[in-house]
């Protein structure tokens, strides 16, 4: 087998288990015939290698990923595309085109430790489309593939908005979204309130952490809807509002965070406020 | 009770079908690969519809707690067309070792011509070199002709019986097909061919040993809660539970397993795609809006 980088170790800890001697068979393969061989392969990794959870944190050629949304197909596979590098990006984009809903959550997972490139640009066009939930996870969450696209000039600054925007209205969560919380703009803040607008039109729920992002980057109408969170019957919501005044950095609203305190019982939503009163 | 429609052509239903088969007791349909009602032009258009069973057909069914499985094949009548037959010969290979292939079919003939009988035979022989049951589309016109021909193919090409599901037969395909050791499919419609009261007065005469049945609901006239209905049939005619599950439960997965594909466990739950959804008990929408969910 084709040594694997000190960082992959974790991914290579996985193989133990059912089936290893089918996987090691293919990881065996010299990389041309490994590459003939994907098309084949990928399609019976779920099945072959299973699902069993992945742990742990893992640090590949500056991406940060948490190896807690893999599954062992998702290591398999990328150990896979290791073992058949160098895999050009139209093979990538065939694999992921002609995959089933399985082969294309391994290769999101896979091109979250892969260099970016092309395939990459590619994944995450299609992602932009998918209605998968499953897709649009392995895409946004568990790594930061969405910010070091954006950084690396590979996603420009509206098509990092619109997937984030996407994953908002799908209810995933910023948290999970590595580095996205450190990347807010004006437009993204834009179209997050109008999305909240709408939600709201319609009596249904806000995605949480609208706010979060809206006080980093603030536009018309920002600075009522985060004074607004504070008095929210949800606390997640009033935590988030009270974040984002903080993140405002603004002296003339430190009165509000100051007039919400004696009544706000949550000790995290109060830390924030005691913070953004101090200002 | 839990009921495995094995043959079901979901690409051509609407969503209300998937939530009232899911309400009564459908967990596991399985969608053969078929014509979609006018013939396709090119190769790409057949990669696209298996795609779309392997992909998209199969996350809309797990929205309503229902797993979604497939067979793969050039089917009898599109086998006809040369525009398109070969080069979907070619491409099946990749689609046969997919993640929830568990057969090749509809395979079989059609308007019973030399053609489909070379791509009939060409499927054997993949369906062979995966290791895959096959799932027999039988002529509508001139049934029981159609019945022996294939059946004399198959005997021919030396393929396993037990590896072979006839389907869409009636009372007149039974007695052909009952010593061969295959597994009998009757599909019943509203208004023609095989239904609901022909079918229990079948069971009362053949027993549900090796037999399956199913919708073939498509486009056209035909009803997706079929199996539902049959089944409140054959309790109401005082068939016992047991039969009765047997019928529309065992036996399909008993013929499918056959591929090594079916996850039995998984059967038992609804399908998911996420592992943070059921694992760890910390899903992604706690707290969120549990109706996008
Ligand atoms: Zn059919």
């Amino acid at each position: 087998m084709k040594p694997v980088p000190p960082a992959l170790a974790a991914l290579e800890r996985a193989l133990a288990g059912p089936e290893e001697a089918w996987i090691r068979e293919r990881l065996d393969l010299d990389p041309a015939a490994a590459r003939a061989a994907l098309p084949v392969v990928f399609p019976a990794l779920a099945r072959r290698a299973g699902r069993a959870g992945l742990s742990g944190r893992i640090v590949v050629g500056g991406a940060h990923v948490d190896l807690g949304a893999w599954r062992r197909c998702d290591a398999v596979g990328t150990l896979l595309l290791h073992a058949a590098d160098p895999v050009d990006d139209a093979t990538l984009v065939d694999l992921f085109l002609r995959g089933d809903l399985e082969e294309r959550t391994i290769l999101l997972r896979a091109a979250s430790v892969r260099p970016l490139g092309a395939a990459t640009s590619r994944f995450l066009d299609e992602v932009q489309r998918t209605n998968v939930g499953a897709h649009l996870e392995a895409a946004c969450l568990d790594h930061d593939l969405l910010v070091r696209a954006l950084d690396g000039g590979l996603l420009s600054r509206d098509r990092f908005d619109r997937l984030v925007l996407k994953a908002a209205f799908n209810d995933l969560p910023l948290a999970r979204m590595e580095g996205v919380r450190e990347r807010p703009g004006a437009e993204l803040t834009r179209m997050l309130l109008d999305l909240a607008t709408e939600r709201e039109a319609a009596g249904r729920p806000v995605w949480r952490d609208t706010l979060r992002l809206a006080g980093g980057a603030p536009v018309a109408g920002t600075v009522a809807r985060v004074l607004g969170a504070l008095e929210h019957g949800d606390a997640t919501t009033r935590l988030a509002g009270a974040e984002a005044l903080l993140a405002l950095r603004r002296k003339d609203l430190a009165a509000y965070a100051a007039e919400r305190l004696p009544r706000e019982h949550r000790p995290d939503v109060r830390a924030a406020l005691e913070r953004a009163a101090a200002l | 009770m839990k009921i495995f429609e094995p043959h079901i052509h979901m690409f051509s239903r609407v969503t209300d079908d998937y939530e009232r088969m899911a309400l009564a007791g459908v967990r596991v349909v399985l969608e053969p690969a078929f014509w979609i009602g006018q013939p396709r032009t090119n190769v790409g258009a057949f990669v696209d519809y298996f795609d779309t069973l392997v992909g998209w057909e199969r996350f809309r069914a797990s929205q309503f707690g229902i797993h979604h499985v497939c067979t793969m094949a050039l089917n009898p009548r599109e086998a006809n067309d040369d525009r398109v037959n070969a080069d979907v010969l070619a491409v099946l290979p990749r689609y046969l070792e997919k993640d929830g292939v568990v057969g090749v079919g509809e395979i079989g003939l059609d308007d019973q011509t030399p053609t489909e009988e070379r791509f009939f035979l060409a499927q054997l022989d993949l369906a062979k070199a995966h290791g895959l049951p096959i799932l027999i589309h039988t002529p509508h016109r001139n049934k029981r002709r159609g019945f022996e021909r294939i059946i004399d193919l198959i005997r021919d090409a030396k393929f396993p019986w037990p590896h072979v599901l006839l389907d869409h037969g009636n009372e007149e395909t039974i007695p052909l097909t009952r010593d061969l050791g295959c597994v009998s499919g009757f599909s019943i419609y509203p208004n023609t061919k095989m239904d609901v009261h022909r079918m229990v007065a079948v069971i009362r005469e053949y027993g549900v040993e090796r037999i399956v049945v199913n919708s073939a609901a498509d486009w056209g006239i035909s009803d997706p809660l079929m199996i539902p209905k049959l089944v409140q049939a054959l309790l109401r005619a005082g068939f016992p539970d047991a039969t009765v599950e047997q019928l529309v439960w065992k036996n399909p997965i008993a013929f499918f397993a056959q591929s090594g594909r079916l996850d039995l466990a998984a059967l038992d739950r609804p399908p998911t795609a996420s592992r943070r959804e059921t694992h760890d008990g910390n899903t992604i929408l706690r707290g969120q809006d549990p109706d996008r969910s």
